[in-house]
């Protein structure tokens, strides 16, 4: 008798699987080459080097190639460095929520949102650093001893807040990673055949010998983890919407920033694993794994949090309108209706809007209509943080000081080469780490798969006289076939 | 055994700090923690000793292993008498240059002359400054100065130039022509008698033509300005007449005409202001009233006004108006007019005549010797060159070949001339075309005299070796003369024979001569205010109304005005970067000039100004046969069918570094016509609308102030005004909601304290004319970068101090539509008010922008300052978001050639010349940043800056009192803007000093800070603007 699940469930693994041909069919990309995979790393890595590029003109420089202004001092930097971090949400939500509440979808996406998550934080953490004026006193932010006073930071700063939010947050994401891949690293150096493959696997899975003890510890780290990110995921958006919320610009000093931020990451952060989940699942023909019930489960997601987003932009306007206050008034007036009315329309028809056709069944199934919308929501949330930043500043308090602003190529180059940046780590990721934590899939594979339902209503369809089931509502043939 | 404590006394034992014992308010940390147990306690272990030793030796060892910059600095070998190192000297001096006379103290560091200041002991100038005067310190150390003296594009010797000019000046004068001297004003009497020499010896004539021309008005009153008092006027008109910007002696009008209108102190009376005039000027943005004419009838209007005063009733009825309320204050009124047309200003005369201005607010005893040119000597010269009587010319202190409107004309003209001889300081157009430059001294290099009006005699003394191979004007003039005197000895041989016996002050000649070159200024015996009779007459005011009204009755329905920039003047000040980038006081645009449309034509052509991109569409303007291509910038307030254009601009030659982007504008000097001998400012005109751009470098967009939009707008508290009859009823009128504001500022976090010093500054919205000399005070006090046209382009500027300019209505409630709104109803001119508000670091005491910084580099000082401490500022810019009122500047490249990172190299390498403009480099070359203010921080590329309160003067101040042993009195510190203001409209002092001035304002009734609401607690606050007129009451309480 396997353990219990309902059968109503639907099998998060589809296919006639068992251990072997699971272990066959997610250690394999590691193990081959793609033409196509050279062609999307050269192409990534070029605007890789675009990124590299660009920071190093800003450095030689100064900020001024940038197209910022005495009004508005962050623009596009802070914009891509939220929108970035707010990605980077996905994966420890998916990883240590998810394991702490026993969503049993996480284990097939889980691995890969992690990795999302590392690169995402890598290029988010880019931009705090190289739009300061001085990088190279960069130490600065740090509380480090020192013979200048000694001098300290400044920890009413929520841009130190937003150092250790940020380093913390990584380093545990890091370590949460790492610690999942040590079994499946172990299960690369088995099948390994060359001499180095083997070594270097065998030292990245720190030795892994699948014992008893290993597993057991490894399961305790996993819940530690789970528990210290837990509060993470929704510490770190929070200090990050602190940057704005605890200053006095009017559309920037709003109390309801922190939920509202922490929503909106995870919504994109989802959006960002649909879109790169789509792509790996067909390239490496992992659709047993990452099925349409994994997507239709996130997609529930971002139609939640995406309401809960528009939920937040209405209710800005509302108390916008009720407090009464005049700054806040016109600052949501010329959100909306303002110079750049066209930013605020492209977040709420790609935040809000879009996400509504996930309330229809088809449309959270239909993997184009995912597709597209993941691409969506991804521009309507980098179109909210530029809204948020750019609009407020550009026309606050005084009246005389109001500016616009004008991006730069610079400005432009560095945000597409972060997205090679992020692309180029995924690429390498993909190709030498397995992208679905194989552990984790088998452990649910007597629970959850296609194979182990087919045996158990087979099992009770002899014993009981047929089974109504699942074969009943059709999900495992059409599932199978998809 | 326990530290005890020892007490002197009981003062010491109850009161243990003292605070004047210390030039820091706190304990300062540095070598605490290290040095007090070896010092004072004894308690160092042996552990601790070998630590600090280890540590030490080590430290020294690494430090000496680096490689550490070589600085040179070269010690006097013998130290000059009058020079400590680090401590400033000031010497009296005055000048005059360009048409603008102003008395100052010239401050030099180490030999350096590095800012000017007013002199307080001037009787002129008062004490105050122009942003001009502020700048001429900077065109010493103008790289596009004659180095030598040339001959074409070759330098010669002084002696060669001699013999060779002397040479053949001697042929034309054998060969029987002429020898002309062709000039500006010179006020200078020593000048004049060396010019005299020269004239006797070459049998010369000397040609006087100022560029911005004063010879109607001189033509109008026999020869000679008299002069006006501001301040005994209780009813001033000026019609056309920008007296506060650029008009005749704006530092002088401007003083005192802002006496009668301070309300400090319980003052219940203030003088009042109406401005005729067709264009916006800052003069007419501080009136009381604005009646808004046509060019043309800014004659027309003086002849009306004569008749209503005459008969009571004109048939105009604004002019009727006006005459009503000058009738009522007959014997305290003043009418001015800006009009270069001898009849105008006989018509004027005929005003203030009928109105017993003479003697009361005019005194014509004393008159102006700063303009005497005659446009008669401009066409003379032009016509002698061109018919070929004049043969030699040798142009001083002017440069026609800019300002003259029929400079192409002369052009040719000068070609036919035997010898042409420049003595420009800098590289110009006439300079160029010259065939010898004998380049003159910059005033600050150089000896002379100045009397800007009978009696009043300042000395220019130089404050610094000349820089070049240059050599005085006056001593080429001597030399060619056969007289060899230096002109030192020849000033004091003048003074000596013409002026010691007019005075009695003192008794000999040397005593005179120190004391003058001590306090700078020398007043001669005689009452300069008594009444003198009306002399001057043209010809009889009938006529001359008759005249007028035949001359400007049909100019037409487009007319073109043209007018004298405050920063830029008659384009002297064209080639002065700090100058070009102070941005015009009434549009806000920098580094070129523009045509002033009204609104309504912009509404009806639907022309496009781009308030974001900054795109202005461009128009091409046609008068007097010659036509300039500008952007076309709508302002409120400019009477439909006018359209301005500012003189000075549009030069073509330029020889430093700066090179191409002093070169900005069109000249407009060609489209001045002619009325009888005299050049006339207004003209009939012709606009086409061109389908182009471009980009204007304006620092603060129109119109955005008067949106109709969620309401909001018009109830920030930034700008607060009332009228004279609302303040008479209630003290706080305009300023009622501040007690609330007040009331509700709660705080559950601490207060920071301040026990010693607690920094204040109040400006006074009534007196401020929005002038810009503070700006530019600012700009060179604290070393402010200029960026250059691109930056500004990019809303860059660094200034740190910035006049904001606000427009509002006079009646709100009817006229509430937003101008950009182009169904919007017809906008009349005339109803639009101007608020001027210079705008600094208002230094709160709640900052927002300190607790953001995460590196704490901006801080509070325990006397209420925000302090930047540049070499820890990582350029974040949080700072800067977080400021309200968006008052901290960040160093988007490397503005200051400060930064160890030679980001500028690479760039020379990389992207064509670096990403910086000509001029900013410009301001990198050795020569220009002689002008740098040792005592503040040249800042590096990416960090903030801001106003610092002039903390380097406060600093300074708190040294000298302590080192005298004495509290520090109010008024000894005065921050940089304050000291430029022409109307003290700023105060700085300490607010913890009950005694002081600015803590007496606090109390004002007046007093408000700028939104407030938001807790910043700014300690810069503002007086309320009160606006003298009755009719209008009903509008009071309106805030923008």
């Amino acid at each position: 008798m396997h353990a219990y699940e309902s059968d109503f469930r639907e099998p998060l693994i589809n296919g006639n699987k068992n251990y072997t041909i699971i272990t066959d069919e997610l250690v394999g990309p590691t193990e081959k080459t793609y033409t196509g995979w050279w062609l999307l790393l050269i192409i990534f890595g070029c605007l890789a080097g675009l990124f590299v590029f660009c920071l190093s003109w800003t450095v030689f420089f100064g900020i001024g190639v940038w197209g910022l202004n005495k009004t508005i001092d962050w623009a596009w930097d802070i914009t891509n460095f939220v929108w970035w971090i707010g990605i980077g949400h996905a994966g420890t939500l998916i990883s240590a929520i998810l394991l702490l509440f026993r969503q049993r979808f996480r284990t097939g996406i889980n691995r890969a949102a992690e990795a999302m998550t590392i690169f995402a934080v890598i290029c988010a953490g880019m931009f705090p650093v190289f739009h300061m004026g001085r990088v190279w006193n960069a130490f600065f932010i740090f509380p480090y001893p020192n013979t200048r006073g000694p001098l300290w930071v400044n920890f009413n700063s929520p841009l130190l807040w937003d150092v250790f939010a940020i380093s913390t947050y990584f380093s545990v994401s890091l370590l949460f990673w790492y610690s999942g891949l040590m079994p499946d690293f172990a299960t690369i150096r088995d099948r390994a055949k060359g001499k180095y493959r083997k070594m270097i696997y065998n030292i990245l899975s720190f030795g892994w010998t699948g014992t008893a003890k290993q597993w057991q510890r490894f399961e305790s780290l996993s819940l530690i983890l789970a528990g210290l990110s837990t509060p993470l995921v929704l510490s770190v958006h929070t200090i990050v919407s602190f940057d704005f919320a605890t200053s006095v610009i009017p559309g920037w000093h709003t109390t309801i920033f922190p939920p509202y931020f922490v929503a909106g990451a995870i919504f994109s952060g989802f959006a960002m694993v649909e879109t790169l989940m789509l792509i790996v699942r067909k390239v490496f023909k992992l659709e047993d794994y990452i099925t349409v019930n994994h997507i239709e489960s996130m997609n529930k997601i971002i139609v939640l949090t995406g309401s809960i987003v528009g939920i937040a932009y209405i209710t800005e306007l509302f108390i916008a309108w009720y407090s009464g206050y005049m700054y806040e008034q016109f600052a949501f007036y010329n959100r909306a209706l303002g110079k750049y009315w066209w930013a605020y329309f492209m977040m709420m028809s790609c935040n809000v809007l879009s996400p509504q056709a996930y309330w229809f069944k088809p449309a959270r199934r239909n993997l184009w209509v995912t597709f597209g919308l993941s691409i969506f929501v991804n521009i309507g949330m980098w179109f909210e943080r530029f809204v948020i930043i750019v609009t407020s500043l550009a026309d606050d308090f005084l009246v005389s000081s109001w500016a616009y602003f004008q991006p730069t190529w610079v400005d432009i180059a560095i945000f597409i080469g972060s997205i090679g940046l992020f692309m180029t780590l995924f690429l390498l990721f993909c190709r030498f780490f397995p992208v679905i934590a194989i552990a984790e899939v088998k452990s649910i594979f007597r629970t959850s798969s296609a194979t182990a339902k087919a045996e158990r209503a087979k099992e009770l369809g002899q014993s009981s006289g047929g089974f109504v089931g699942l074969t009943t509502f059709g999900i495992l043939d059409k599932d199978a076939k998809q | 055994m326990e530290d005890k404590v020892y007490w002197k006394g009981l003062e010491e034992l109850e009161q243990p700090s003292q605070q004047n014992d210390r030039e820091f308010a706190d304990e300062l940390p540095v070598l605490g923690s290290i040095m007090e147990p070896i010092t004072t306690k004894g308690t160092t272990s042996r552990r601790d000793f070998l630590k600090m030793l280890g540590f030490s030796t080590t430290a020294a060892v690494v430090a000496a292993g680096c490689e550490m910059p070589v600085r040179k600095s070269i010690p006097y070998a013998f130290k000059p008498e009058e020079v400590t190192p680090g401590i400033a000297n000031y010497y009296a001096s005055a000048t005059y240059q360009g048409g603008d006379y102003a008395a100052v103290l010239v401050k030099t560091r180490e030999g350096r002359p590095i800012k000017v200041e007013g002199n307080s002991l001037a009787t002129v100038s008062q004490g105050g400054t122009s942003s001009r005067a502020q700048a001429s310190v900077l065109s010493l150390y103008d790289g596009g100065r004659y180095r030598n003296p040339m001959r074409g594009k070759e330098n010669i010797t002084w002696e060669t130039a001699d013999k060779e000019i002397g040479e053949k000046l001697k042929a034309v004068k054998d060969a029987g022509g002429k020898i002309v001297i062709y000039s500006a004003t010179i006020p200078s009497p020593s000048t004049l008698a060396a010019i005299e020499e020269f004239k006797k010896a070459y049998g010369a004539d000397h040609l006087v033509s100022d560029a911005v021309s004063y010879s109607g008005i001189l033509a109008a009153n026999g020869g000679a300005i008299p002069s006006y008092h501001f301040d005994k006027a209780k009813v001033i008109v000026g019609i056309g007449c920008d007296f506060l910007g650029t008009w005749l002696s704006p530092i002088e009008f401007a003083k005192d005409w802002s006496k009668n209108r301070k309300l400090n102190g319980g003052k219940k009376e203030m003088s009042r202001h109406i401005q005729v005039e067709s264009a916006l000027t800052v003069t007419g943005s501080a009136a009381d009233k604005r009646v808004v004419v046509k060019p043309s009838e800014e004659a027309t209007f003086a002849v009306d006004l004569l008749k209503a005063i005459e008969s009571g009733a004109s048939g105009n009825k604004r002019a009727d108006a006006v005459a009503k309320e000058l009738t009522a204050a007959k014997g305290a009124a003043l009418v001015v007019s800006g009009s270069n047309d001898p009849n105008v200003q006989t018509v004027v005369n005929a005003i203030n005549k009928a109105l017993d201005s003479y003697g009361a607010t005019i005194s014509d005893s004393q008159t102006y010797n700063t303009k005497k040119g005659s446009d008669k000597a401009a066409a003379d010269l032009v016509a002698g060159l061109d018919g070929g009587t004049i043969k030699a010319v040798i142009f001083y202190n002017s440069n026609p070949l800019l300002t003259h409107p029929q400079a192409a004309k002369l052009k040719d003209a000068l070609k036919k001339a035997a010898v042409s001889v420049s003595f420009s300081e800098v590289a110009d157009e006439t300079s160029e075309a010259c065939a010898y430059v004998c380049p003159d001294n910059h005033w600050l290099e150089s000896w002379n005299d100045v009397s800007p009006k009978t009696g009043v005699y300042n000395i220019t003394q130089p404050t610094i070796t000349k820089l070049f191979n240059t050599r005085q004007a006056q001593e080429t003039l001597l030399a060619w003369s056969g007289n060899n005197t230096n002109f030192y000895d020849y000033i004091r041989a003048y003074w000596d024979k013409n002026l010691s016996g007019k005075q009695s002050k003192f008794t000999g000649f040397n005593a005179l001569w120190d004391v003058t070159v001590h306090d700078g200024e020398l007043v001669l015996d005689g009452d300069k205010t008594s009444v003198g009779t009306w002399s001057g007459s043209y010809t009889a005011p009938a006529d001359a109304a008759a005249a007028v009204t035949a001359a400007y009755g049909n100019l037409g329905e487009t007319q073109l005005k043209v007018y004298e920039s405050v920063a830029i003047g008659d384009g002297t000040w064209a080639g002065n970067p700090f100058q070009q980038e102070n941005p015009d006081p009434i549009t806000k645009i920098t580094w070129g000039n523009v045509v002033l449309t009204s609104v309504n034509f912009r509404r009806k052509n639907n022309i496009k100004n781009d308030l974001e991109l900054k795109d202005y569409q461009l128009v091409k303007v046609t008068a007097n046969g010659q036509s300039v291509t500008l952007p076309a910038v709508a302002v409120p307030g400019v009477a439909d069918g006018t359209f301005a254009i500012a003189v000075g601009y549009g030069k073509t030659v330029t020889n430093g570094a700066a090179g191409n982007d002093l070169k900005v504008g069109q000249n407009a000097y060609p489209l001045l016509g002619m009325i009888g001998d005299n050049y006339s400012f207004i003209s009939k005109a012709t606009v086409e609308v061109l389908n182009q751009e471009e980009k204007v470098a304006i620092t603060q967009s129109h119109h955005n102030i008067v949106l109709k939009d969620l309401g909001g707008i018009k109830k920030r508290h930034i700008v607060k005004e009332t009228t004279l009859p609302e303040y008479l009823k209630s003290p706080d009128a305009g300023n009622e909601d501040r007690k609330e504001i007040l009331e509700e500022l709660v705080t559950l976090y601490y207060k920071h304290e301040y026990p010693g010093h607690h920094w204040k500054m109040n400006i006074d919205l009534n007196s401020c004319i929005g002038c810009g000399a503070c700006v530019t005070a600012c700009n060179i006090e604290n070393n402010v970068p200029v960026v250059g046209k691109d930056q500004v382009i990019r809303s860059r500027e660094m200034h740190w101090m910035r006049i904001d300019r606000y427009f509002t209505f006079t009646k709100m409630e009817e006229n509430a539509t937003d101008p950009a709104d182009k169904n919007a109803p017809a906008l009349p001119a005339e109803e639009v008010d101007v608020v001027f508000q210079p705008m600094l670091c208002q230094q709160c005491d709640n900052a927002p922008c300190e607790n953001v910084c995460p590196v704490a580099a901006t801080t509070h000082s325990s006397e209420g300052l925000n302090q930047m401490t540049y070499n820890r500022c990582i350029g974040t810019r949080y700072c800067a978001n977080n400021c309200p009122y968006k008052v901290r500047r960040f160093n988007w490249y490397d503005y200051q050639a400060a930064d160890s990172f030679d980001g500028k190299r690479v760039g020379k390498m990389w992207a064509n010349e670096g990403l910086l403009s000509d001029v900013t480099n410009s301001m990198h070359e050795p020569l220009a940043r002689m002008v740098l203010n040792p005592d503040v921080t040249v800042r590096s590329r990416g960090v903030i800056e801001k106003c610092s309160f002039c903390v380097q003067r406060t600093q300074e101040g708190k040294l000298a009192a302590k080192k005298e042993n004495r509290p520090l009195k109010d008024g000894e510190i005065k921050s940089a803007c304050q000291t430029a203001c022409p109307t003290d409209a700023i105060v700085f002092g300490d607010g913890n000093n009950k005694e002081s001035v600015v803590a007496g304002l606090l109390q004002d009734p007046r007093t408000f800070g700028v939104i407030e609401e938001i807790h910043t607690m700014p300690n810069v606050t503002y007086l309320t603007k009160v606006r003298n007129r009755e009719e209008e009451a009903k509008a009071a309480g309106k805030e923008a």
